[in-house]
């Protein structure tokens, strides 16, 4: 498997716009498109949960490389909230109801684009996080809350 | 902004990583790292968060960090 690179966001970007897929950048994934400094392993994207949409994920997903069997297809057309793929040119974890998120159109609204991608603000990753209160998101809190703090005395 | 006196730890990692280019951010920060169990399956779906958070606890270890505990 590839390493995620600029370029596979780039691809992401043009597949899922030229599908119409309705999704965000979030997670560290996210923040790290907004500038923020740490590592991860895989890409989180926060996607509509609406079946049209979910269609067009299936569809870009299955461009970009992504190996996914009928029967795992029909799932995500279906509607999940939460799905983990490791068949594809990167990791990455679709995710349909985040913890801390009530609506996507909500999250879409408080977007911020960069590069080019739509990423979920600074205020939803957080907040998700701090709804997950997850050891490993515990962990990262505290760096996180300062990136906001460092990104709004930057703007 | 902070002044320099005042300016958290951090910060000086954000404005470093903020004068590299976008691809050189991109290649630092994204690493695979092999998390056992959680990256040998290809494909898992969950219905819920809550069957997914239920799953985590029952099959991560302790320090992966996935638990609520």
């Amino acid at each position: 498997m590839a390493a995620f690179e600029f370029r596979s966001a780039q691809e992401l970007g043009r597949v899922f716009e030229r599908h119409g897929v309705k999704y965000l950048f979030f997670g560290k994934s996210g923040a790290i498109l907004l500038g923020y400094s740490d590592t991860t392993q895989d890409v989180d994207l926060y996607l509509d949960k609406q079946r049209h949409n979910c269609v067009k994920v299936v569809a870009a997903l299955l461009e970009l490389g992504f190996r996914l069997t009928e029967e795992e297809q029909e799932e995500i057309e279906r509607g999940k909230d939460f799905v983990q793929l490791r068949n594809g040119p990167f990791d990455v974890d679709l995710i349909f109801a985040p913890d801390g998120i009530e609506r996507f159109d909500d999250a879409w609204k408080r977007r911020v684009e960069k590069h080019g991608f739509p990423i979920a603000s600074m205020d939803d990753i957080i907040g998700s996080k701090q709804a997950a209160n997850r050891q490993k998101d515990r962990e990262s809190l505290p760096r996180l809350l300062s990136f906001r703090e460092w990104l709004r005395g930057n703007k | 902004m902070a002044n320099r006196e005042s300016k958290p730890a951090d910060w000086e990692d954000f404005e470093a990583a903020a004068k590299r280019s976008i691809e050189q951010h991109i290649r630092n920060s994204f690493v695979h790292t092999y998390k056992p169990v959680l990256d040998d399956a290809k494909y898992r779906s969950f219905d819920s968060m809550e069957e997914y958070r239920r799953w985590c606890k029952e099959n991560l270890p302790d320090w992966l960090g996935y638990s609520r505990d």
